[in-house]
């Protein structure tokens, strides 16, 4: 398990990315730690990550989480 | 390449060599030029001065993957101005390989006077139609492959377009049976209505390809375009597209509180979860439908679904993003075998799944039925069918709708509903809606997904954005190209520089088709501006700049100015 303190928040996968991990999760992260440590955490391929949302505003891999905030990762996607 | 001309008013047809001033312009670009040069700007739509236009793109036919659209064009009765929108199945290539640039219908049949188109090879008739009239487009597309065959393709109007609803659209038949192509928006069914052309059915043509001028330098560009498809992250094999087809994007947009939910008072709707295309995929497999076909010959793409109920019995095919939002979420509906059967509805009415949902929503605020009771919305949307003034009324789409029941809050632009995406968060396409000559509409420049460049709640960079976004699509609706292969053409011009210059050796330069799809745009922007459109007609609706909108509680910000000054640098 991660090293204290850490700091709750949820995941949300979409696509292929919830391919072999649960849709939706709740996950302990090292405070201060950013979308990229969380992917990292869950296994995640980050070149299959297209789109990133904290708290449903885009972001970035090394966008820092908040605690309790909600975390999806989206694969790459296209408008039509 | 030959043009077909079509009187409707003498019942006579005429095969013409293309006009130099069309010789090298194709699908919307086309259309475009044939408005400006033929068509009265302010004339009334649904009248005789107005033109239908079917056309392919330049590389209809010519056996390019993706490429086989088939543009559809007119003055517009929703937008009252240009109008070009586009459907797979088989025409676009059915008219490339024939060599047909065009089919321009003119003039209008008396009333209640009804035909087909029938072109066989170099032979094309009018033919009465009286036996079709009140048909949905489902049986008019049986009955018509009964007589010529089920390997030909029927372009139809439903009961809408024959009523000259604002909200009707054409369909187009693909390989297969295939039924539901719909080259939807702008009221095109309604125009194809008013001339009393109920349908044009084109026999296969044979395998024989038109003549290219580089047959090499095409074949070389268009296998490295598909293989450049096939290796792409979002539409290749293992991507998105393929696997969950348009509603991939469902769970995002609503993420990003953009999704239109219950008349676009919401961007997010809880039902979310079973909406979205993961779950779309997970009941279609479940239960025997299909999923990751394709609409059009040779697609590497195949994001196509075939939506069946629980035995399996075919509901509609394909159950797509935009109607998923404008008919679901949009009114409060959550579970997807609905949202398959007002589809399923408005494809044989011949509507618009986007104009009408957002007809519905707004007929729903104002009492006609309840956000999220499936009955009451069925009911009201079989009023079209049963040809009531409340089913006109929705037929004839959002605006209509609005002003006839009291409801200010309606979501549309230039006369025309707004597509998937509530504006207020995602901003880049609100400036698209409120500039685009085509009106709101998500494919004349679609800023979801354009991530890195802007921000989708911010107004910087958003005017930038939307002019380069609606450069690619004049580009990719006058040849042909489904919107989703534009990665590849993006990434490196020179590839459709090769495909077009291979088909017909122009000795194009990457700068001459930079230019070309500019034109487009400035051609379009000209039709709107001599049939009296201003840039007050093209406006974000007042309420979007007002009422914040959750989760985000943004508003529609962008200033009028950064409007006006989109196509500064076009």
């Amino acid at each position: 398990m991660m090293a204290s303190p850490g700091m709750i928040i949820t995941v949300d996968l979409a696509g292929q990315l919830s391919r072999s991990l649960p849709q939706h999760q709740v996950l302990e992260v090292p405070s201060g730690a950013t979308a990229s440590q969380a992917a990292e955490l869950l296994g995640l391929n980050l070149e299959e990550i297209g789109l990133i949302t904290i708290n449903g505003v885009q972001s970035e891999l090394q966008d820092i989480l908040k605690p309790g905030c909600r975390l999806c990762f989206f694969p790459y996607l296209t408008g039509g | 390449m030959k043009l077909l001309r079509v009187d409707m008013d003498q019942l006579l047809v005429k095969w013409e060599v293309v006009p130099a001033a069309y010789e090298r312009l194709g699908g919307r670009a086309l259309i475009a030029r044939v408005l400006l040069e033929e068509v009265p700007p302010a004339c009334d739509a649904l009248g005789p001065h107005n033109r239908l236009i079917f056309a392919p793109g330049l590389l209809g036919g010519v056996n390019v993957t993706t490429c086989g659209r088939l543009s559809v064009g007119g003055k517009s009765p929703l937008t009252r101005g240009v109008k070009e929108a586009n459907a797979g199945g088989t025409a676009g290539d059915a008219l490339g390989k024939l060599d047909i640039k065009a089919i321009i219908v003119a003039g209008q049949t008396a009333k209640d006077d009804w035909y087909i188109l029938h072109i066989h090879n170099d032979h094309a008739e009018l033919l009465p139609a009286g036996d079709l009239l009140g048909l949905g487009t489902y049986a008019t597309s049986d009955t018509l492959q009964e007589r010529y065959g089920d390997d030909s393709t029927v372009i139809s109007i439903g009961q809408a377009g024959e009523c000259c609803m604002g909200g009707a659209g054409v369909c187009v038949t693909g390989e297969g049976g295939q039924r539901s192509n719909h080259a939807a928006r702008g009221g095109l069914g309604a125009v194809m209505g008013s001339k009393g052309l109920k349908a044009v059915v084109i026999d296969k043509p044979g395998p024989k390809l038109p003549e290219m001028a580089d047959a090499e330098l095409l074949r070389n560009a268009a296998r490295t375009f598909a293989q450049k498809l096939i290796n792409d992250p979002k539409l290749g094999r293992s991507g998105t597209q393929h696997l969950y087809g348009t509603a991939s994007i469902v769970a995002a947009v609503n993420e990003m509180g953009s999704l239109p939910t219950r008349n676009f008072s919401d961007g997010n709707f809880e039902g979310m979860g079973t909406l979205r295309g993961e779950h779309l995929r997970e009941v279609t497999l479940a239960r025997g439908g299909e999923v990751g076909t394709r609409c059009m010959p040779g697609c590497v793409i195949a994001c196509r679904n075939v939506y069946v109920d629980e035995s399996k019995t075919p509901i509609v095919g394909t159950l797509q993003y935009e109607t998923i939002a404008l008919l679901g979420s949009n009114l409060g509906l959550g579970n997807l075998d609905d949202v398959a059967r007002l589809n399923r509805m408005c494809n044989d009415f011949g509507l618009d799944t986007i104009e009408t949902g957002a007809a519905l929503g707004v007929a729903i605020e104002a009492g006609q039925a309840q956000f999220g009771d499936f009955e009451s919305i069925r009911a009201l949307l079989a009023q079209v069918g049963e040809g009531t003034v409340l089913g006109r009324l929705i037929g004839n789409g959002a605006v209509a709708t609005g002003r006839v029941l009291g409801i200010r809050r309606v979501p549309a632009a230039l006369g025309q509903g707004m597509p998937g995406y509530d504006p207020r968060s995602l901003k880049g396409n609100g400036v698209t809606y409120a500039t685009s000559p085509q009106g709101a509409d998500h494919t004349a420049g679609n800023a979801f997904g354009a991530r890195k460049e802007v921000n989708p709640l911010g107004v910087q960079g958003q005017k930038e954005l939307s002019l380069k976004l609606q450069i690619i699509a004049a580009m990719l609706d006058s040849t042909g190209l489904c919107l989703f292969a534009r990665p590849p053409i993006i990434a490196n011009p020179q590839l459709m520089v090769d495909m077009i210059n291979g088909r017909y050796g122009w000795g194009w330069t990457v700068e001459d088709y930079n230019q070309f799809n500019r034109q487009v745009l400035r051609t379009e922007l000209e039709f709107n501006r001599r049939a009296g459109l201003t840039a007050a007609d093209y406006r974000i609706p007042e309420f979007m700049r007002t009422e914040p909108l959750p989760p985000h509680n943004a508003v529609f910000d962008v200033p009028d100015t950064e409007l006006d000054a989109v196509f500064e640098k076009l």
